[in-house]
């Protein structure tokens, strides 16, 4: 393999890569804070991407306002689900509070997959990009619609990272995240900073499912497959882990886009492309459970 | 319920065993009948999934991708290698189990989360895997398999699934009231204390996580040899959250309710054929009011209703 096809492929991991980041960015985030695992991710990425679709191009936004509005519109979304059916938990109102947050979020999942196969049909859709067109870099070429979106995503993960680190919000998020109890004795609102989490993981979810909507289409089950993507990263990144979801999701870009090249069989390489991920999955889960930045939990 | 010669659910129980038994024999006509064999599948999904989540407190959503292997397993046993049915069919039960155990040592020690997770990154990845694998499974088109009877008629498939529905929720039962079923309530109200108890948590989580797998396996085998087609959209999520629905709808903290749900949600999927997609929008929406406002199940709550009301007479 030359040299130029290999950073070709480096650069197109660098992106899937970025794309990872956001999802299973969300993903850490609502782990961190309220200590489950949203299983309807992937249906908030396509929700994301439906309304980033019905924005830009049944009602003519300009594709930039698409996203602003997919991020915002997830953002109350997700606050609404976590005072539906995640706060309870935290008043005490269900029994059986690890299965019920994995069982009513999957819930959740069905629903909105289901509804927007009634909805809208299980046919493709292709939004309109950011930008079209080639990007060259000496002989290297680039699709300016994938990087135009990564790029928007770079500007996103910052932001959020800023947030995190720097506004008195982002100090809440992380402490409740360390102690949900010694968080709420120093006045931070724990039940606020819930919402808040669950409505900027949507909005992640949101963001990505917008940004790639012109890629790799908007449909019903669009978020199936990358939430599992999302999932493999939080893992190996460490569940609730900010820094980790990030590490983990540009090592996943590489090594799929890296695996694909490496095969010899096209066909079935490309085919196995989604599976290279459970490979990751298995050897970080015999090898080092709590994750390449997570910290090590007591067994429960 | 004990101390009583019969208990009323005994009799309520066989009451519905005999009422199925008994229901062809009233004329039912052919397509429900095999409507109603599909719902006895399901129930026995919807049974062995809820001992996992409703007994030990864990959730897999492997569960329909189990049933996909053992109905891969059973169909390329005895088609392509020509074996015998009563031997590809234990082998589906063998190779899910394996597949069980090898995912259980995997996640079981970590928190409930973990299994959810890799259940359902394993389940998509063997569904790509079979689709990928076009030489050996013909892909997305399915394979043909052969029938358990040379017949086409439907009633001996209804009479067997109903059987096997039968036994697989008798060992079940046996299983759960047995020591065994002490220790899965024990870990589920709190494995730190089970564990200082002296309870192997671990190894009755491996062991509930794969004895599931197992019945799903063998119901997946024989399910194959009853439709005579095996494709790999039996094990998509959409299917998982089928029996999910179910397990829910039902009940899922009693293997009863939950094999109960199996067959509604089934009769209802047919009978409410025109409004399409809706039914599992439907589903879905009942599956989240149930979990948040009544978490035993339509059944559950019927029979905790009928025994309350019948309590002070």
């Amino acid at each position: 393999m030359t040299l130029l096809a290999l950073s070709e492929q480096v650069i197109n991991g660098l992106i899937i890569g970025i794309f990872y980041a956001l999802a299973a960015l969300g993903l850490s985030l609502i782990f961190g804070v309220l200590k489950i695992v949203n299983f309807a991710h992937g249906e908030l990425y396509m929700l994301g991407g439906f309304v980033y679709y019905v924005f830009s191009s049944l009602l003519g936004l300009p594709p930039v306002a698409a996203v602003l509005v997919a991020c915002s519109g997830l953002f109350v979304v997700g606050m609404a689900i976590e005072h539906l059916l995640i706060d309870p938990i935290h008043r005490g109102k269900v029994e059986r509070a690890d299965e019920y947050a994995i069982m009513i979020t999957f819930g959740l999942a069905l629903l909105l997959q289901n509804l927007m196969l009634s909805v809208f049909g299980p046919w493709t859709n292709r939004p309109e990009a950011i930008f079209r067109g080639r990007i060259e870099i000496g002989m290297l070429i680039i699709s300016g619609d994938r990087l135009s979106a990564a790029s928007l995503g770079i500007v996103l993960i910052c932001a959020i990272l800023y947030l995190l680190r720097y506004t008195w919000a982002g100090k809440a998020v992380r402490a409740v995240s360390q102690d949900r109890e010694t968080a709420a004795i120093v006045g931070v609102n724990a039940k606020l900073t819930g919402m808040l989490a669950f409505g900027l993981g949507a909005a992640l979810a949101g963001a990505a499912g917008a940004l790639i909507g012109p890629v790799f289409l908007v449909y019903p089950t669009m978020g199936v497959i990358p939430v599992i993507k999302a999932y493999v990263i939080v893992v190996l990144g460490g569940l609730g882990s900010v820094p980790g979801a990030i590490l983990g999701a540009l090592i996943l870009g590489q090594v799929e886009n890296l695996a694909t090249v490496l095969v010899p069989d096209t066909t079935r390489a490309l085919a196995y492309k989604d599976a290279y991920g459970l490979v990751l999955l298995v050897l970080v889960l015999v090898f080092r459970p709590q994750g390449l930045l997570g910290e090590k939990v007591r067994r429960s | 319920m004990t101390g009583h010669a019969v208990s009323p659910r005994a009799v309520l129980g066989a009451g519905v065993v005999t009422g199925f038994a008994a229901l062809p024999l009233f004329g039912l006509d052919e397509y429900w009948i095999y409507i109603l064999t599909i719902g006895f599948y399901y129930a026995i999904l919807a049974s062995s999934w809820s001992l996992l989540v409703g007994y030990v407190g864990r959730i897999s959503f492997a569960h329909v991708a189990m049933s996909g292997i053992g109905a891969y397993t059973s169909v390329l046993a005895s088609g392509s290698f020509g074996w015998p049915l009563y031997f590809s069919i234990p082998l589906a039960g063998l190779v899910t189990g394996l597949a069980g155990l090898a995912i259980g040592r995997l996640c079981l020690r970590l928190h409930g989360a973990y299994l959810g997770l890799t259940t359902i990154a394993f389940s998509e990845i063997v569904r790509i895997t079979i689709t990928a694998e076009y030489e050996l499974t013909r892909g997305s088109l399915g394979l043909a398999a052969v029938g358990l009877f040379e017949t086409t008629d439907r009633l001996p498939y209804y009479y067997s699934f109903l059987a096997i529905l039968l036994v697989c929720l008798l060992i079940m039962w046996l299983i759960l009231r047995s020591r065994i079923g002490m220790f899965f309530a024990a870990i589920r109200e709190d494995e730190d204390a089970a564990a200082s108890l002296g309870v192997k948590v671990v190894r009755w989580k491996i062991f509930a996580f794969t004895f599931s797998s197992v019945i799903a396996g063998i119901a997946g085998g024989f399910y194959a040899h009853f439709v005579q087609l095996v494709a790999p959209s039996m094990m998509s999520i959409q299917e998982m959250g089928l029996v999910l629905s179910m397990a829910v709808v039902g009940g899922f903290q009693n293997i009863f309710y939950a094999a109960l749900g199996g067959i509604l949600l089934e009769v209802l999927l047919e009978a409410m054929r025109e409004i399409g997609e809706w039914r599992m929008t439907a589903f879905a929406l009942a599956v989240i009011l149930i979990l948040r406002y009544a978490p035993n199940g339509l059944f559950g709550e019927l029979v905790r209703t009928l025994s309350t009301r019948k309590a002070p007479a």
